[in-house]
């Protein structure tokens, strides 16, 4: 407990006006000096100290990541170096590291989806090179949200030579001089794409940041009981916010849940709430002025099953935060909720939308009965002076369904073996056609999540052949699906497991007609090390 | 299917030892099939009975199970703790008569699989990958073939050593004082000097554009029972220079070495259609091979073809022949040995082992008489 030990010393000290200036500016950033004591004390039989002010300690200096990254690289010292270090010092000295030698929320903006645990994607945009040399064994994000000097990642290339002796010997290895590649080709590369050193992480470093304390209005989904929203309620503790979260579903169920949030490099919001008797981890990032939060939340125990999380601050000002559902089909009366905060004055639903009934109204949420004789397109709703750009769609016939996410993996488990199964959801998306009146082109008009019937059959013949439907899992109503039992199957072509390669099919109505969109499903293996990133 | 398969091979199993033993007495070798097991068990099995006649322990963590055979097939070299040591045991008696530490001090050296014995029986080489423990980082030294005398016994050092490639796997020694360096390329070292020449050129080949660069990898060391050496490679003949996937033939190759002059033949075996992990040549014709993973299969090299595809029920990695090239023993993986008859690929027979083969080799010492 050194560093909060130490600022609880220090407060009297130098007075409550100056400690509150100190925690405005900087909420939850750690003093320099602790952040070194606790390297000092618990790094140093290894590490050894530069005498460069700017690059203090070997190896650690020389480094930036997010918290997760740092968390990691703490998690191997105390598991394969025997370093020992307290939980609390642990604690502050991620809080220290990831606040000193973060990285600028412009560098980690592109690979989000890695730190919300959201990894049901086929990463785009990842360099071929760098791809076949890296990302070939974990996520190319879990690199690309690395800064380093190039020596350091040239050091890192003998890392991974001497903790996985046969790693030039694998497949996309060993047919070229892997090392010399890596060392001579790869870590340059990096080090020109991901230097320690950048004008993004220099601005950000020395940038106010922003207080997060106050009442967020949060929307969310949760896999099983739907879309939610709710009020949260961040107050200032010793390590960050201490929270409430009052809601309800979207079917009108409650919920409520209270934990705590710890900031860390100024923007990267990181909360453990219980709700509902599930612990829950929000991963997100605050814009800069602290007004916005847009991330993830899932449950602590399954990180698959999760949902988007959206979350903004009450300033006193009028908002709409989002209408539920966001779409209305042309010619059909139906229900609509109006979600935000200071909602006063003249409720409209945008040209064409004629409201037909409020059927409730308070400060907070409008639910209306609304029908559209419009034209095709998207709506801006308002509410007195607020409105909500492109908030609502309305559309004559559904063009297309998306499923997300397109590409899924889930794992099989279970059955008296030593890994959980690793299941996935699935959300329907619908898109009119647009003006050009054709599907799958870019105008296309997003309409919003719908809701659909879920299906699965075999991705190809050979999956048919082996009865991949039968084996690998199912889905529910809720589109998650369940990935088979762990462990070989006798009943299978040589005693296989329950692996398989599925396609996943939502079915949504329109009107009479019926409209389908697929997503590929991948069922593999168990994976034994559990990764803070993968 | 399966059912059938099951049912012959039961009624086929006690025919098939008999056939085995009855040929026994034409020949006073004597065949002992070797392969570990987890966690730690060398296992002695006498391949006239198909009996496991004796399991020595094996010192230290599980490596990978490589085996190095003394030519005169009584001890067996193995790649143990994690490989980073190789115990000589006997395999009449499971004495341990030689044991070689290869790392020492802040340095730690693995060998991946590379481990032989030369021709007279008197050094024993490994390929080492050394790598320096620094306080806060690792230093990755160049590799090395490192010579040790076999004289030595417990706790031997090396008596010479010479720098070689990256990425070396499984090796062996010729009769002319080389060894075979099976890695990117297929080269030979000179035991006493060090000179490297190129034996097959693979990652290194000039075949034109219209081949792709072949995946060249073996694991595993047989060829005891032919004296050769065989390392396995995938490749791709495209069409024209558009190279598409799609439109190529895709193929097995090999380098063949002779291990009594150290020349080696490299040809396109058969179409690739299916992964063969081990591919191992028929004692009594070189156009025939056998190969193994989710099937056994058999091919006539000199026809290009595929002639017989037996399904297993499990994967294995890895098989062996018996010195005659009747009897298949295939294994690795699982703890079951399948035993089948080389001219029809049926299985006639199997050996339970007390652990998991996983990555292990599966070689045939012989004793001569």
């Amino acid at each position: 407990m050194a560093l909060t030990k130490q600022n609880k010393k220090r407060v009297p000290l130098v007075g409550p006006a100056l400690a509150l200036v100190a925690v405005l500016a900087a909420p939850a950033m750690a003093a320099q000096p602790d952040g070194e004591t606790i390297i000092r004390n618990n790094c140093l039989a290894c590490h050894s100290e530069t005498g460069d002010k700017a690059a203090p300690f070997s190896r650690i200096s020389e480094q930036r990541k997010t918290p997760e990254g740092w968390r990691m690289t703490i998690n191997r010292m105390q598991a394969l170096r025997g370093a020992k270090i307290s939980p609390e010092d642990k604690r502050a000295l991620i809080q220290y590291l990831a606040d000193n030698q973060g990285l600028a929320p412009t560098e980690a903006e592109p690979y989000r989806y890695l730190l919300e645990q959201d990894t049901n994607r086929v990463e785009e945009g990842i360099d071929e090179g760098l791809g076949q040399m890296c990302a070939r064994c974990h996520s190319g994000a879990r690199f690309s949200l690395q800064r380093r000097s190039e020596d350091e990642w040239k050091r890192l290339v003998d890392f991974h030579m001497g903790q996985f002796p046969t790693i030039e010997f694998h497949s996309l290895a060993r047919d070229r001089a892997w090392y010399d590649i890596a060392k001579n080709e790869t870590a340059v590369e990096l080090g020109k794409n991901f230097p320690l050193i950048t004008p993004q992480w220099n601005s950000w470093k020395t940038a106010p940041k922003a207080d997060l304390t106050g009442r967020w209005r949060v929307l969310g989904f949760v896999p099983g009981k739907g879309q939610f929203d709710a009020w949260m309620n961040a107050a200032k503790s010793e390590s960050g916010y201490q929270l409430q979260l009052e809601g309800q579903y979207a079917d009108g169920s409650k919920l409520s849940g209270s934990g705590n949030a710890r900031v860390y490099t100024g923007y990267e919001w990181r909360a453990a709430l219980t709700i509902d008797g599930v612990k829950m981890r929000q991963v997100m990032a605050a814009d800069a002025k602290g007004g916005e939060m847009a991330g993830r939340m899932f449950p602590a125990a399954e990180r698959a099953i999760g949902g988007e999380l959206r979350a903004v601050r009450d300033q006193g000002e009028a908002e709409v935060i989002a209408v539920m559902p966001s779409l209305l089909r042309q010619g059909e009366s139906a229900e609509l909720t109006i979600l935000g905060q200071h909602l006063e004055g003249d409720v409209s639903l945008g040209e064409g939308i004629e409201i037909e009934k409020v059927l409730e109204r308070d400060d907070d949420s409008i639910r209306v009965l609304a029908r559209a004789t419009g034209s095709e397109g998207a709506r801006s709703p308002s509410v007195g002076s607020a409105s909500l750009e492109g908030g609502l769609s309305v559309y004559q016939t559904l063009a297309r369904v998306e499923v997300v996410p397109a590409n899924a993996l889930t794992r099989i488990g279970g059955n008296g073996g030593e890994m959980e199964k690793v299941r996935a959801v699935y959300r329907a998306v619908g898109y009119s056609a647009g003006a050009d009146g054709k599907a799958g082109t870019e105008d296309d008009l997003r309409l919003g999540y719908m809701p659909a019937t879920w299906s699965i059959k075999p991705a190809d013949e050979v999956a048919a052949h082996d009865k991949d439907e039968d084996f690998a899992g199912s889905i529910d109503a809720h589109g998650i699906f369940t990935p088979g039992d762990a462990g070989p199957n006798p009943a299978r072509k040589m005693s296989a497991n329950n692996v398989g390669r599925l396609t996943v099919i939502a079915s949504v109505n329109d009107g009479d007609a019926q409209v389908r969109g697929e997503g590929s499903m991948l069922v593999s293996v168990p994976d034994f090390v559990r990764r803070v990133l993968d | 299917m399966k059912l059938n398969t099951l049912v012959k091979s039961s009624l086929l199993a006690p025919m098939g030892i008999a056939a085995l033993m009855s040929a026994a007495p034409a020949s006073a070798d004597q065949e002992y099939l070797l392969t570990v097991t987890r966690p730690g068990q060398l296992h002695v099995i006498d391949m006239a009975t198909n009996k496991v006649e004796r399991s020595c322990d094996i010192p230290g963590k599980f490596g990978s199970g490589s085996i190095a055979l003394a030519p005169n097939g009584k001890t067996a070299y193995v790649l143990s703790n994690m490989t980073e040591d190789v115990y000589g045991i006997s395999i009449q008696n499971c004495d341990i008569t030689f044991h070689v530490a290869q790392s020492e001090g802040n340095i730690r050296v693995k060998s991946v699989q590379s481990i032989t014995v030369s021709t007279d029986g008197t050094e024993l080489y490994t390929v080492q990958n050394p790598v320096r423990h620094l306080p806060d980082r690792f230093e990755i030294l160049e590799p090395k073939l490192a010579v040790y005398k076999i004289a030595d016994g417990m706790g031997a050092k090396p008596v010479r050593s010479f720098p070689v490639e990256r990425r070396i796997t499984k090796i062996a020694a010729t009769e002319t004082g080389e060894v075979i360096l099976g890695g990117g390329d297929v080269t030979a070292i000179n035991t006493q000097t060090g000179a490297v020449r190129m034996v097959t050129a693979l990652q290194n080949w000039d075949r034109g554009p219209l081949w792709a660069p072949p995946d060249a990898f073996a694991m595993h060391s047989q060829g005891e029972q032919t004296n050769e050496y065989l390392m396995p490679y995938s490749t791709a003949k495209f069409e024209d220079e558009s190279m598409n996937m799609e439109t190529a033939q895709w193929w097995w190759g090999m380098s063949r070495v002779n291990l009594t002059t150290g020349e080696a033949e490299r040809m396109e075996t058969v179409p690739f259609q299916f992964i063969v992990f081990n591919f191992l040549t028929d004692p009594r014709d070189s156009n025939i091979l056998y190969g193994s993973f989710n099937t056994l299969s058999k091919h006539d090299i000199s026809k290009h073809e595929t002639l017989i595809v037996h399904e297993m029920p499990h994967t294995y990695y890895n098989l062996n022949i018996s010195g005659d090239g009747k009897t298949i023993y295939v294994g690795g993986t699982s703890s079951d040995i399948s035993i089948h008859d080389s001219e029809t690929l049926d299985k006639i027979g199997s050996i339970q082992l007390s652990g998991d083969m996983t990555t292990s080799d599966l070689r045939v010492a012989t004793i001569r008489d």
